[in-house]
Parts: C-alpha cells; sequence; structure tokens
C-alpha cells in the first residue's frame, strides 16, 4: 500500500509544484448560441497520454481543435509550454494533429505526405530524406513510400497519418479518434503500439476518444466529457473505481446503481436506504448529512454469490436468475430483485460451463462489500 | 468464394453491357462519325456549279468500273495560303489568351462559391447560369450597344471624368476577349465549382497543422488537387472559342480575322464547299492534338485514383 502511495505521489498531477506543459484556462467555445466547449480548465503534463473522453458531440473534439489552432475560443486561454497560443494560427503553433479522416494527400506519395511538414520547415534535402527514412522505419511502412494513399489499407492509412504528424518531433501530439476507423482486432495491437511508441519518444499524447476501453487502455489520465463540461479527471483506475457522478460511472462500464438516501452514519461508512433490501452499508470518503439523496453504485463483478444469507447480514439481497450472457471468460447474470430491480452480477467462468452452478429462474442470494462501491451524491 | 452466377444471368448481364456500351457507340457513329465522314468526302472533292455545289468522290463510269477522284488540292491550298494559316494561329492565341483570362477570373469565382454557407451556393450557382435563360446572340448584340463609342462603358467612363474621348473598343480585338470572356466564363466555372466543392477541407488543415501558410497550402494541395477541373473548364473554353464564329463577326473588326469567320465566308459567300471543308477537317486535326494531351495529363494526374 505504501509503494502504491509512494508511486502515485510522484505523478505530476498530484505534485503542487509541477508545471502543466499545456494549460486549458476556462476555455469556452460557442457556435452561434450553442456551447460545444463550456468553461473547461485542465493541466497536461509533459509525457502524459490524456485522453478525452465522451460521447459524439461532447465538444471533445472542438476542444482538441482548439489545441491545435483549427478553431479559436471564444473565451479562455490556451498556453503550451508556458507560452500563450491562443491566438497563434495552426501553422505556427508547435502541435502535430492525426486527423480522425486521417487526411493524407491524395497526390502526393507516403513519403511526400510524411516529408510535406519538414518542407515547411525548410530542413535541407538530406535532412528532411533522413528524417522521412527514420519515421517510415519507426512505424514499420518503408516498403510502402511509393505508394499513394488509395493504395493502402486503412491501417497503413493510420499508420501513414502517424508518421506524418510524428515528423516534425512535435512536443504536443494530438490525435482525433487515432483508432476509430480500425477494425476491432488492428485497434487492440494498436493501442499497445501506440502506448510504446509514446513512451519511446517522450511526447505528450492528447487523443479524443469515445470508445471508454480505448481510453482505458492506452491513458494516463482521463477527462470524460459531457455537454462541453468535464465531468471528471482521473486515471483510468479512478475513474473506474471511484467515479464521482453518476454520469461517468455509467459511461465507463456498467454499474448497478441503487437510489436512496441517507439514515445513518457510523465512522467512515453510511447507511443508506433504497428500495431494495435492507440499508445498504457503504464505505465513503466524503462527511454526508442524513436524509441526503444518494446513489450507491457497485460495479457487476464486484457483486458475488452469497453463501450464507442471513436476515441482518450487511450488504444482502435476494433474488431471481432472469438472464444469463454467456461471453466465454465471464458471464454476465441478470438478478432480479425486490420490487422489479434488476441487478446485474459478473462471474469469471472458472469451471466450464456445463458445469457452473446458476441456471435459469434459480434462486439465488449475492452480497458486496461496503468498500466495493461508491456512494454517489451527483 | 462466392458460387459463380447462372448462366442465364450471365447471359442478361452480356445483353445489358452490350445495351450499355452500345447506345452511347450508335449516337457518336450518328451524329459525329457520319457528318465527319460526308465533311471528309466533301473537302475531297472539286467545287462545281451544281447541287450540291461540289463534284461527287466516285461514280460508276461503266459496269463494273467505279473511278474514284480525290481531290487534294483544298488541302494544299489551305497549307499554302498565308490567309488560312494567319486565321487558324488568330483563332489558336485568342482561344489561348481567352481560356487563360477565364481561368484567372473563373477559378476565384469557382473557390468562392465552393467554399460559400451551404444556402449561398445554389443562389450563387443561379447567378452564374442565369443568363443561359437569355439568347447567346441576343446577350452578344448587347455587348454592341456597351461598348460602342456612344455606348454604356464610354458614357460611363466619360461622366467619370477618367476619359475625355470614347474608346474605340467595338470592332477590336479587345471586344472579341470582352465578348468571348463574358460568354464562355460559365464554362470555366461550373466543373471547376464541381471539383473544388468535393475538395476535403480537412486536407487544408491538415497543412496547415503541417505549418504551411494558407497561400502555400493552396499552391501545394488546393491547385493540385483542382487540376482536373482546371483541365476541364479549359477544354470546355478553348475547342469552342478556336472555331466561334457569332463574336468575331459581331464584335470582332477587319484585323482580327478567326477561322469559324472564314469558314463561313468560304461556305456560304464563296460556295467553295470543298475549301470549307477541308478547313474544317484542318481545324478539327489541330484540336485533337492539344485534346488528347490534356486528356493524358488528366489520366496521369487521376493516374491509380479511382
Amino acid at each position: 500500500m505504501t509503494t502504491l502511495a509512494e508511486r502515485r505521489s510522484l505523478e505530476p498531477w498530484q505534485d503542487p509544484k509541477a508545471v502543466p506543459y499545456l494549460r486549458i484556462e476556462r476555455v469556452t467555445k460557442k457556435f452561434d448560441d450553442i456551447y460545444a466547449v463550456d468553461d473547461v480548465s485542465l493541466d497536461i503534463f509533459q509525457g502524459e497520454f490524456f485522453s478525452l473522453l465522451g460521447s459524439s458531440g461532447c465538444g471533445k473534439s472542438t476542444l482538441l481543435r482548439m489545441l491545435a489552432g483549427l478553431e479559436y475560443p471564444s473565451s479562455g486561454r490556451i498556453y503550451i509550454d508556458g507560452v500563450d497560443v491562443t491566438d497563434v494560427p495552426a501553422y505556427s503553433r508547435p502541435v502535430n494533429m492525426m486527423f480522425q479522416s486521417y487526411a493524407l494527400f491524395p497526390h502526393m506519395s507516403v513519403e511526400q505526405n510524411v516529408e510535406f511538414g519538414l518542407k515547411q520547415d525548410r530542413l535541407s534535402r538530406r535532412e528532411r530524406t533522413e528524417r522521412v527514412a527514420e519515421m517510415l522505419e519507426l512505424l514499420k511502412i518503408t516498403e510502402l513510400r511509393k505508394r499513394r494513399p488509395d493504395q493502402l489499407s486503412g491501417g497503413q492509412r493510420q499508420r501513414v497519418a502517424l508518421a506524418r504528424s510524428l515528423a516534425k518531433h512535435p512536443k504536443l501530439l494530438l490525435l482525433d479518434e487515432p483508432l476509430g476507423a480500425l477494425d476491432k482486432r488492428l485497434r487492440e495491437n494498436t493501442q499497445f503500439e501506440l502506448v510504446n511508441l509514446q513512451e519511446r519518444l517522450g511526447i505528450t499524447f492528447v487523443t479524443v476518444t469515445h470508445d471508454q476501453e480505448e481510453a482505458m487502455t492506452m491513458s494516463t489520465r482521463i477527462a470524460v466529457m459531457d455537454a462541453g463540461q468535464i465531468m471528471q479527471v482521473d486515471t483510468p483506475t479512478a475513474i473506474y473505481e471511484f467515479p464521482t457522478c453518476r454520469l461517468v460511472a455509467e459511461f465507463i462500464g456498467s454499474i448497478n446503481l441503487f437510489e436512496g438516501k441517507v439514515v445513518a452514519t457510523e465512522g467512515n461508512a453510511v447507511l443508506v436506504e433504497t428500495r431494495v433490501g435492507r440499508p445498504m452499508r457503504m464505505h465513503s470518503f466524503h462527511p454526508m448529512v442524513l436524509g441526503t439523496p444518494v446513489t450507491v453504485a457497485v460495479r457487476p463483478e464486484k457483486m458475488r454469490l452469497c453463501a450464507d444469507f442471513r436476515d441482518d447480514g450487511v450488504n444482502q439481497l435476494k433474488g431471481r436468475v432472469e438472464d444469463i450472457a454467456y461471453l466465454g471468460d465471464v458471464s454476465i447474470y441478470r438478478i432480479r430483485v425486490g420490487d422489479g430491480a434488476l441487478v446485474e452480477m459478473t462471474l469469471t467462468n472458472v469451471q466450464p460451463r456445463t458445469e457452473q452452478a446458476l441456471t435459469w429462474e434459480q434462486d439465488v442470494a449475492i452480497e458486496w462489500s461496503p468498500s466495493s462501491g461508491v456512494v454517489l451524491t451527483e | 468464394m462466392p458460387a459463380p452466377p447462372p448462366n442465364r444471368a450471365k447471359h442478361t448481364h452480356r445483353t445489358s453491357r452490350l445495351v450499355n456500351i452500345g447506345i452511347p457507340y450508335l449516337w457518336l457513329g450518328l451524329f459525329f462519325l457520319l457528318p465527319f465522314a460526308i465533311v471528309l468526302q466533301i473537302s475531297l472533292a472539286e467545287p462545281a456549279l451544281a447541287q450540291p455545289p461540289y463534284t461527287a468522290l466516285w461514280q460508276w463510269v461503266d459496269e463494273g468500273l467505279l473511278r474514284i477522284e480525290i481531290n487534294l488540292r483544298n488541302f494544299m491550298m489551305v497549307a499554302e495560303d498565308d490567309l488560312y494559316l494567319s486565321a487558324l494561329l488568330n483563332s489558336l492565341q485568342v482561344a489561348f489568351i481567352c481560356t487563360l483570362l477565364c481561368l484567372l477570373l473563373g477559378y476565384p469565382m469557382a473557390y468562392a462559391i465552393a467554399t460559400a454557407p451551404e444556402r449561398w451556393r445554389i443562389i450563387l450557382l443561379m447567378l452564374i447560369v442565369l443568363p443561359f435563360w437569355t439568347s447567346f446572340l441576343i446577350r452578344v448584340y448587347a455587348w454592341i450597344g456597351i461598348l460602342k463609342s456612344k455606348g454604356l462603358l464610354n458614357d460611363l467612363l466619360i461622366w467619370l471624368g477618367l476619359i475625355d474621348t470614347p474608346l474605340a473598343i467595338l470592332h477590336t480585338q479587345t471586344a472579341i476577349y470582352i465578348g468571348v470572356v463574358y460568354s464562355y466564363l460559365p464554362f470555366m466555372i461550373l466543373p471547376l465549382y464541381a471539383n473544388l466543392s468535393r475538395l476535403d477541407m480537412s486536407l487544408l488543415e491538415a497543412a496547415a497543422d503541417l505549418g504551411c501558410r494558407p497561400m502555400r497550402a493552396f499552391l501545394r494541395v488546393t491547385l493540385p488537387l483542382s487540376m482536373a477541373g482546371i483541365l476541364a473548364g479549359s477544354m470546355l473554353v478553348f475547342i469552342p472559342v478556336v472555331g466561334e464564329f457569332v463574336i468575331p463577326d459581331l464584335l470582332g473588326g477587319p484585323e482580327s480575322l478567326m477561322v469559324g469567320k472564314l469558314l463561313w465566308t468560304e461556305f456560304f459567300s464563296n460556295k467553295d464547299w470543298p475549301l470549307a471543308s477541308a478547313l474544317a477537317i484542318l481545324l478539327l486535326a489541330l484540336l485533337v492534338v492539344p485534346f488528347v494531351m490534356m486528356q493524358r495529363l488528366q489520366q496521369r494526374i487521376e493516374g491509380g485514383r479511382p
């Protein structure tokens, strides 16, 4: 536990003395009367792999485009490496972006695409050739260098786009849905590759994605966005285990939510009365006022079968198995408890399926520990 | 592997393909190749005081004896006489300069329309097409009223105090340029618009992101990607302007002899159909060269792209 705490204390976002590489200060973007980005402030540090996560239309792409200089904020400031770049046009910013559509120049070969940005920098011919070769090598696309974009597969195009955006050795790379156009298998492999690349080059990555799995795998930190605002900024683990609001809890993975109100507090635990079963006992990080309307949130994999159901047991529920979804590694059970509420429980299939105990219409008892969920106030 | 389609489907497929390809070929054969053959035939005949005013290319002299007379004098005359050569050169020059002017004027206009907000585009396009609702001839006539020495333009310039004496524009080469550029500008704008409106704007954003200022981004991305539109527009202007007859006839002067005018004179005034046909054939041959070159270039630009 101490080692983890020590390690965590080294993270720049927890160090009050750390200077952010990218600072977004109260940035708002209005399109006509609609707030695409609404008063967003963020500090992103050198070497981070930062993800903006949200459903489409939440403003994450607009925010990214403002970082690239393709849109200008209606108000607020953006600082990169301490320099105010709010009004600096895209072509003068020290950042590069990988576009969602890749935006490869169709009239140029792979080589020429990668070389494009270097030509703008007026590097010598020899330097350009070297840099292009280095980038093609890095992304393992050297043999494609003479091809045109329309002669490439989706995965190859993605690599070319990445090579092009890395060619100028930016300190900050923006990636708009970098894996969005790839099929599932390729996406998974590329996730790891992106992370390795980022660690090797030491570049700060800011990526936009709607895929929570992608954000979880790759990011050092995630900002969950909704309706132009940031709901929560934290590490993938914290976002998953300790969401601060219902919206984040529901957006990431699946979760059981029990609405109720606080009926008692005992030390760092609260008792929450809900519509199902007896009052639930949960740990709470914040002191709670009696009568506060709250939501108890417990992930399906934190639920377990209860061997000894007692009438005075803690966080125990009786119910009947209604649905079973067999996913191979795990099975998801939907259990009807009390008056109509469905609870989801995930169990790892340790035994082959045929030997599993649970079946449809079976009466079961489930339980969870007070520390394996959160109490949400919003 | 999908199973091969049954034979009947294959058969209908082939029939429909034949029809699909056949119809345009039939059309071209009937309305292009056949007239061309007739003109070619006339160009090889001799003028005659008859109806039609040329000799027959072949005739049956006797049972089993066909006499074919091919007269190449028309072509030799066209090639030797300076009048025809200078008319041809003048036509090419006018067409070239007008195409260039149309491009310089039309490109910014097409670009502006293509990048205008959606609701404006249709209106702007309408404005480009609107002049077609009035007869071409009437519009060219209207230019006489504008360009003549006591016309609208001179009146305006004098009223503004820019000039004291009226400019002689009408019946000069300048008037031809004005008339041609005015009349053919839409043919440059429309294909350019069609091309530019398909341009992926994220390419320009990518160029900016890679450090390219707007002017350079235009030269390195927009311009090369719109080359197909430039070529299409240029061909649509250049080729008909070379043979243009109405505009030089109405607006041009005696010194600006264009091949279209010459053709008309040979055909209707001199009644020398064979010579006129020879001139037409040479003109066609001359135009096929740049056309094929442009086609080649276009294929190379779009090479590999679907």
